[in-house]
C-alpha cells in the first residue's frame, strides 16, 4: 500500500487503492476507482449554496438560524448521517440528546434490520478481507453489486486471487445469485449460478433450502425445481467458507428475519456461512455503531429533553416520525429525503422548518428554510467511516477548500445551542 | 463486423493459394481474426477487376479507432469501472498477482487493463493472449464483464 | 382526425419493482437537476406485451398512478430474456418514490421495491420534470 492510495466515498466498498491527479483543489483524473466512485469524487456540477429562506446567507447567519429553528421545535428531527464522516454523526448525536430530537439514518428502512442482528451477534459476519482470502462460495440475494458496488466482485468476493484462494475463480470460487429478475451480476454467475424466484417468494425459498441441507424434499408453492434447489443446497453445504451478500431485494421482501435466520443456522450446522450487508451509503454503517454506542440502538432513536434517555421504536423511525406528523422541524445532513421518502411523507418534511447541510445542491434544499453547504467527505475533508463488514477505514483529506467539514458545521450549530 | 461468408464473398474465390492458404474461405477465417490482412491477398491486391473488394475489406479491417491489434474494443459508453477484467485477465495475474491479480490498484505498468477515470483502458495488448503467433482465444475479460463492454472483433 | 383519438387509452394494472442502475447513480452524483438524471431516471421498463396492451411504442411516455399521485414517464421495453406480463420495472428515484404509499403498517418501512400502479399512455405529454413532482 503506498501513501499516495486514497479513499473512495463512492459506497460502503470504501476502496482504498485510488490515485488522483489534483488541480487547482479539483480532482482532474482517478485511478482504479469505478464509474461511481469517480462521479462521487469529482465532485458534483451544481454545488449547494448557502441560505436562509432561499435567499443568499453567509454561514454565521445560516448557522444561527439553524440553531434558532432547532431551538423553537419541541420535537425536531435529526436524519441523513449516510455520507457524513463519523466524526461528525457523534455531533449529530449530541445534538440531538441536547435538543430532544429524533435521530435516525437511512437503515431505518434498509439495511438496518441485519446490521442490528450482526451487533447482536445473532448473525455470524466476516470482513472483505476474509471474504477476498477465503470465501469459495458467495451468494447475493436480492443484491445486485455490479450496479450498487461495482467493485465487489473484482476487489473481493469473485475474481481476485486471495490466500487461500489461489487459482482464480473458475477453479476456486462459485457465483450464486438468488434474485426475481436477471441483473447484470447475475448474467456473470451464469445459468447455473442464477436462481430466479418469484416477487415476495424469498422466505419460502430459503425454507425450502433448509429443507434442502435436511435431506428433505424443498417443495414451494411457485413449483420451482426440486433438483436445482437440492444442487443449490449441495454446493452450499460443501462450502468452505461462505457469504451471503444481502440486499435490499430479499430485506424488503421479508416480513421478519426469522427465515434468514433458520437458512443461517442450518448452513452453520452444516457448512460455515457469514452474512455480509449490503450497505449502499459510505458511513452509514459507521452511523448505527456510532448510536449503538451511545444508547444500545441502531437507528430509530428520541431522545427525552430532560432525562437524555434514548427511547426506541418503529414509531420513532423517520417514516412514522413524519407520517403520524410527530416531528416539527428536521436538520438533513448529507441525505436527500425528499427525494428518497414516498411522496406523502416527504411533503410534510417540505412542509415544516427544515435544515439542510450537504456538499451538493438537491431536492430538499428547494424546500429548506436553510442550507449550509459543507466540504465532501473524503475529498474536501477527512474523517473516519466505517465499511460495510464493520471495518473503520481512515479517510483523508485530497483537495483544500474554504467549505467547514461537516463535523465543523454541526458544531458550530451545537454550540450555538 | 462482417461474418465470414460476408468476406468470402469479397475474396477472389479462386483458391490460388498465393497467400500461403489452402482456400480462400482459410483466408477469410484468418482475415476475420486479423492474423491477415486483405494486403496479404496478391490477386486482390494487384488485379483491376478486384480493386472495388478489396477496398471494401481493407476499409472493414481498417484500424478503427479503439481497435487494438488484437481485435479488442472497449465500448467506453458501456463500462462501470468494475474492474473485473482487470482482475480476471491471466495477464494482469501473471503480471501483477499482489496488485491486480489480488483485486487491488495495478502495481505495474505491465498490466493489459487498468481504470481510468471510471472507464478500462487497454496497454500492452501485445501481451494479451489472442496477440501473435500461438494465440488462444481467451474470453476472460468478456465473461466477466456485467455490461458487455468489452468485444473482440 | 383518426378514430383512435376518441377511444380512450387503456389501463393496465401493474406491479413495480425498483432497482439500482449505475449510470443513472453516477448522473446523480454529478447534478439530479441535469437532463441525464431525468433521462436516466423517468422511465419504466416493460414486458413487450404490456407495450403492446397499452397500445404505445417503446419510447413513448406514459402516466403511471398510485393513488392520488402520478408522474409521466418514458415506457421502455425491458429487454429481459425471462417474460414478465403485469410486471414493470423503475430504477429507484423521486420518480418512483413519488407512487409509494406512506402506509408502512407502523413499521416504518415503506414498499419500496414492489407496488401497484396503473399505466396509461400519456401520447404527446411530456415526461414530469423533477421539480414538478412536488
Amino acid at each position: 500500500m503506498t501513501d499516495n492510495y486514497y479513499v473512495c466515498p463512492g459506497c460502503a466498498l470504501l476502496c482504498d487503492d485510488i490515485e488522483v491527479e489534483t488541480e487547482d483543489n479539483k480532482i482532474t483524473k482517478m485511478y482504479t476507482a469505478c464509474m461511481k466512485g469517480v462521479a462521487r469524487m469529482k465532485g458534483c456540477s451544481s454545488p449547494l449554496e448557502c441560505t436562509v429562506e432561499q435567499e443568499a446567507a453567509d454561514v454565521d447567519a445560516s448557522i444561527e438560524k439553524a440553531a434558532a429553528i432547532l431551538k423553537d421545535a419541541k420535537n425536531p428531527l435529526i436524519f441523513g448521517h449516510g455520507n457524513s464522516s463519523s466524526e461528525a454523526q457523534k455531533v449529530a448525536i449530541e445534538i440531538a440528546k441536547r435538543t430532544g430530537a429524533y435521530i435516525d439514518d437511512t437503515s431505518s428502512f434498509c439495511q438496518g434490520p441485519i446490521i442490528e442482528a450482526i451487533l447482536q451477534e445473532k448473525l455470524k459476519t466476516c470482513t472483505l478481507d476474509d471474504v477476498r482470502d477465503k470465501a469459495d462460495v458467495t451468494v447475493f440475494w436480492g443484491a445486485d453489486p455490479a450496479n450498487s458496488h461495482p467493485r465487489h466482485l473484482s476487489r473481493y468476493s469473485y475474481f481476485p486471487r486471495g490466500k487461500e484462494r489461489q487459482r482464480g475463480w473458475e477453479e476456486d470460487r462459485t457465483l450464486i445469485t438468488v434474485d426475481i429478475r436477471k441483473s447484470d451480476t447475475s448474467e456473470i454467475a451464469g445459468n447455473s449460478g442464477f436462481f430466479q424466484i418469484p416477487i415476495k417468494g424469498d422466505a419460502e425459498f430459503m425454507n425450502a433450502l433448509v429443507d434442502g441441507l435436511s435431506s428433505k424434499v424443498p417443495k414451494t408453492s411457485f413449483n420451482f425445481d426440486k433438483k436445482k434447489i437440492l444442487e443449490l443446497s449441495n454446493t452450499l453445504k460443501k462450502a468452505k467458507f461462505g457469504v451471503i451478500g444481502v440486499g435490499l431485494g430479499l430485506l424488503y421482501s421479508l416480513e421478519e428475519l426469522e427465515p434468514l435466520f433458520a437458512l443461517m443456522d442450518k448452513l452453520n450446522s452444516v457448512s460455515n456461512f457469514h452474512i455480509i450487508p449490503m450497505v449502499g451509503q459510505y458511513n452509514m454503517r459507521g452511523f448505527n455503531h456510532n448510536l449503538f454506542e451511545e444508547t444500545g440502538y441502531i437507528n430509530r432513536v428520541k431522545f427525552d429533553i430532560e432525562s437524555g434517555q434514548a427511547k426506541h421504536g418503529a414509531e420513532y423511525s423517520v417514516v412514522e416520525a413524519l407520517k403520524e406528523r410527530s416531528v416539527d422541524a428536521a436538520l438533513v445532513i448529507g441525505s436527500d429525503p425528499l427525494s428518497s421518502l414516498p411522496l406523502p411523507v416527504a411533503r410534510y418534511l417540505a412542509d415544516i422548518p427544515l435544515i439542510d447541510i450537504d456538499p451538493c445542491q438537491n431536492l430538499t434544499a428547494t424546500k429548506a428554510n436553510v442550507t449550509i453547504p459543507c466540504a465532501l467527505g473524503g475529498v474536501e475533508s477527512g474523517g473516519t467511516a466505517v465499511r460495510m463488514d464493520g471495518v473503520e477505514i481512515e479517510l483523508k483529506q485530497i483537495v483544500e477548500t474554504d467549505k467547514l467539514s461537516d463535523k465543523e458545521v454541526l458544531t458550530r450549530i451545537m454550540e450555538a445551542l | 463486423m462482417a461474418s465470414v461468408m460476408e468476406i468470402y464473398q469479397l475474396l477472389p474465390k479462386t483458391n490460388c493459394k498465393e497467400c500461403g492458404k489452402t482456400t480462400c474461405m482459410a483466408f477469410a477465417v484468418d482475415l476475420l481474426a486479423r492474423k491477415f490482412s486483405a494486403d496479404d491477398c496478391p490477386p486482390l491486391v494487384n488485379e483491376e477487376k478486384y480493386k472495388e473488394n478489396y477496398d471494401k475489406l481493407s476499409g472493414m479491417f481498417t484500424p478503427v479507432a479503439g481497435v487494438s491489434e488484437t481485435g479488442l474494443i472497449v465500448h467506453t459508453e458501456k463500462c462501470t469501472g468494475c474492474g473485473n477484467c482487470v482482475v480476471a485477465c491471466p495477464v494482469d495475474v501473471a503480471a501483477d498477482p499482489q496488485g491486480a491479480g489480488s483485486g487491488r490498484a495495478p502495481t505495474t505498468d505491465k498490466v493489459i487493463f487498468k481504470v481510468v477515470d471510471g472507464v478500462v483502458t487497454a496497454n500492452n495488448v501485445q501481451e494479451c493472449r489472442r496477440f501473435g503467433e500461438n494465440i488462444i482465444l481467451c474470453v476472460a475479460c468478456i465473461d466477466t464483464c456485467p455490461t458487455k463492454a468489452i468485444e473482440f472483433v | 382526425m383518426g378514430f383512435g383519438q376518441f377511444l380512450a387509452a387503456p389501463e393496465l394494472k401493474l406491479t413495480i419493482v425498483t432497482y439500482r442502475d449505475i449510470f443513472q447513480n453516477s448522473a446523480l452524483e454529478v447534478s439530479r437537476f441535469d437532463e441525464k438524471y431525468e433521462e436516466l431516471s423517468a422511465i419504466i421498463k416493460l414486458d413487450p406485451n404490456d407495450i403492446s396492451k397499452l397500445v404505445i411504442k417503446d419510447g413513448e411516455t406514459v402516466t403511471v398512478k398510485s393513488g392520488a399521485e402520478k408522474v409521466v414517464v418514458k415506457a421502455q421495453i425491458s429487454g429481459y430474456e425471462e417474460k414478465h406480463e403485469g410486471v414493470a420495472y423503475m430504477v429507484n428515484s423521486p420518480w418512483s418514490n413519488a407512487l409509494i404509499s406512506d402506509n408502512t403498517h407502523g413499521t416504518g418501512v415503506p414498499s419500496f421495491k414492489n407496488f401497484e400502479v396503473v399505466v396509461q399512455s400519456a401520447k404527446g405529454e411530456k415526461v414530469t420534470g423533477i421539480k414538478e413532482i412536488f
